[in-house]
């Protein structure tokens, strides 16, 4: 780690300027979205070079690139899902994202596959399902008390058997839901630029902006920052903190319901393991947020950051895929995404260990009032 | 370090049996006495035992993540610890030929090497534990796929059958599998409620920062607790294999939801400083009941987890308001 000269010093000596490469240096450990923009480019670099020596099983050019945005669709909205939620603060996490995209994405596929109901009033009423049943979460978490991670939990158990059961286990493919694959086709872009999934603009640029203009551009998420921060001065400056921890895991549940309308979409099906197959969608999403920069002790974290953190573990997994034949592809998706993980919560660290050096080892200050 | 162990004999309400315990042998017996009646193999040996059997790996680490849940930890990555275990150690059966013994150390010493992976990052990169876990998680994954390479491992000797859940791994119609499980959990609670280390891992969960003030090596109880947590994996591992025959690339998964949700169940705080390891044996037995009672009743198994779900909701809130009410008191 680069060296920063002191800064202020008590008794009136020279205050030494940091040089440039200990100013890079800091700019990298403190900013969160220039350290991902770095990463970003020095992944595609070296994803370049590979490709031109021949390493890879086809070529990861543009075209390439945006066709991984179709994974990063989903990825992405349930990380902003996740970003609200922690940030809300006390512990904040939702373990349960994934199965409310199952139990979601069966909603959907009974309104538009069994029960024939028209394309908007079933999206409409599958976005509201999942709000609802990220209401729940938000009823338990900021109004009963619960602690988030064991509401999660408990929640992500109920949809994810609710969803299995709700079709005896068996995917709905009926012929309307087939033709929702519509929905996500590539389109045609001018300027030779490739082509991108269609939903990266009917549903995560809505998405983005929403949370961003949420977070940035309105009361909500003032009073979402601050009772993250502290939810006790939070508290006395009148605001709401079970109100506003309540919305937050709300908001989780209607992107959550938006991503569960894409994951049926792409899949031509409404899948009842869709968000809980394997590992799940859940840990995915939570990694994402905190690669982004999202504090898990809640209060910090930037829309910005997130987004460029789900962008890097997509085209990272999309490189993998290309490097590794066969099975050995997702294998190493799973160490990319772990060392991710850690590599980013150490970076975290030194970042805040000078403000925490007098307080002692073992890292908990979450999930306390 | 008397100090620290006093204000818990002192309380009266702390007798060897606390709150939810007592409420949890209630649930448990009016399930059984419900399921009796309705269910007439409930009551069988055969399927007392498949319980006992299939409870006491969950039970096994659920000692273990007590303890890290009692320091306001979380360790999420057991379920891949014990793939990896489970693969290495059913290689070794099969190809190496194995005896019991090292089979089992083998896999103690793996297990507590990964723990020990996840202690050391938890304790020296003090970030929260669910981070590092979810983290170590995928890390452990990718070493299990990595070393099945693609195959499952099939024809997995029954070297471990006397830990397992066959015929073999019974005396006197009790499983080992369980009775190791209940007699890790005596020791382990002895050791939590009497022995001056024990208690610090209460006061590490109370507060971290007055925990070290007051004298607890708080860096090598954490180191402690997790390896701990990683070396039963290992032994559950053991338990799981059993008998042999396959151990699929899905080893393992979902167990680390298991576990906590048994702990949890048993009224261990999440927040920390509060929870016992007897909570934690009572809600895996919770939890093995209601599985084999969907089974019992012929309903979907995907229901189980809706269940589980449930109770989980029912026992912490219940706890919530005991608490609350303790505290408006």
């Amino acid at each position: 780690m680069t060296t920063t000269a002191e800064e202020t010093t008590r008794d009136g000596q020279a205050v030494k300027r940091p040089s440039l490469p200990a100013r890079l240096g800091r700019l990298l450990l403190h900013d969160r979205v220039a350290l991902l923009c770095l990463l970003l480019v020095v992944l595609v670099a070296w994803m370049q070079v590979l490709d031109r020596g021949g390493y890879l099983l086809g070529p990861y050019d543009a075209a390439y690139m945006a066709a991984a945005l179709e994974s990063f669709v989903p990825l992405c909205v349930l990380a902003l899902a996740e970003t609200l939620v922690i940030l809300s603060g006390r512990g904040g996490i939702d373990l349960s994202v994934g199965a409310m995209v199952s139990l979601t994405g069966m909603a959907f596929g009974f309104m538009v596959g069994e029960w024939g109901w028209p394309l908007w009033p079933s999206l409409a009423a599958a976005l509201a399902f999942g709000t609802a049943l990220g209401a729940v979460n938000g009823f338990l978490v900021a109004v009963l008390g619960f602690p988030s991670l064991i509401a999660t939990l408990a929640t992500g158990y109920a949809y994810s058997s609710l969803a299995l059961v709700s079709n005896d286990n068996a995917p709905i493919s009926t012929k309307p839901i087939q033709d929702l694959h519509e929905l996500t086709s590539m389109v045609d872009l001018p300027f030779g630029l490739p082509p991108v999934p269609e939903q990266f603009f009917t549903f995560l640029i809505p998405c983005v902006a929403l949370v961003w203009l949420l977070l940035n551009r309105t009361a909500f998420g003032r009073r979402l920052y601050a009772v993250g921060t502290n939810e006790t001065a939070a508290r006395y400056a009148a605001v709401s903190v079970s109100g506003t921890r309540f919305r937050a895991f709300a908001l989780a549940g209607l992107l959550s319901g938006a991503a569960a309308i894409v994951t049926v979409g792409q899949f031509a099906s409404a899948r009842p393991d869709a968000g809980t197959v394997g590992n799940g969608m859940a840990l995915p999403a939570i990694t994402i947020a905190v690669l982004g920069g999202v504090a898990i002790t809640g209060g910090a974290g930037r829309v910005g950051g997130v987004v460029l953190a789900a962008l890097l573990v997509v085209w990272l997994n999309a490189g993998i895929l290309l490097y590794f034949e066969g099975s050995a592809g997702a294998r190493f998706q799973l160490l990319a995404l772990g060392l991710l993980l850690v590599a980013s919560t150490s970076l975290n660290a030194p970042a805040g260990r000078r403000r925490r050096r007098r307080r002692g080892p073992a890292g908990r200050t979450a999930g306390r009032a | 370090m008397t100090a620290l162990a006093r204000p818990l004999a002192r309380r009266p309400a702390a007798g060897a049996i606390e709150g939810q315990e007592a409420v949890l042998i209630g649930v448990i017996a009016l399930l059984w006495a419900a399921l009796g009646l309705s269910v007439d193999t409930f009551f069988t040996a055969s399927n007392l035992q498949n319980i006992l059997a299939t409870v006491a790996p969950v039970t096994i680490i659920g000692v273990g993540m007590t303890a890290v849940i009692v320091t306001a930890g979380i360790d999420v990555s057991v379920g891949s610890a014990m793939a990896v275990v489970m693969v290495i150690v059913a290689r070794q059966l099969r190809d190496g030929g194995l005896a019991f013994a090292p089979a089992v150390g083998l896999a103690l010493l793996i297990g507590a090497l990964l723990g020990l992976v996840n202690g050391a990052l938890v304790a020296y990169l003090r970030v929260h534990p669910i981070i590092i876990t979810f983290g170590t998680l995928n890390l452990y994954r990718f070493v299990a796929l990595e070393i099945f390479d693609g195959r499952e491992v099939a024809g997995v000797p029954g070297t471990l059958g006397p830990l397992g859940g066959g015929a073999e791994g019974r005396t006197l119609g009790l499983p080992h599998s369980w009775v190791l499980a209940v007699a890790l959990a005596a020791l382990m609670w002895a050791y939590m409620r009497h022995v001056p280390t024990g208690r610090h891992l209460y006061a590490i969960g109370g507060d971290a920062e007055a925990a070290r003030l007051a004298g607890v090596r708080v860096t090598r109880r954490l180191l402690g607790v997790y390896a701990l947590t990683g070396l039963l994996a290992g032994l559950a591992a053991c338990c799981v294999i059993g008998g042999g025959g396959l151990v699929a690339q899905s080893a393992g998964t979902g167990m680390e939801l298991q576990v906590i949700a048994a702990v949890v169940i048993g009224g261990t705080s999440i927040q920390g400083g509060r929870g016992t390891v007897l909570g934690t044996v009572l809600g895996a037995l919770l939890v093995g009941t209601v599985t084999s009672a969907v089974t019992l009743l012929g309903w979907p198994n995907e229901l189980t987890s809706l269940f589980i779900g449930v109770f989980i909701l029912v026992a912490v809130g219940s706890d919530l308001l005991r608490e609350r009410r303790r505290r408006s008191l």
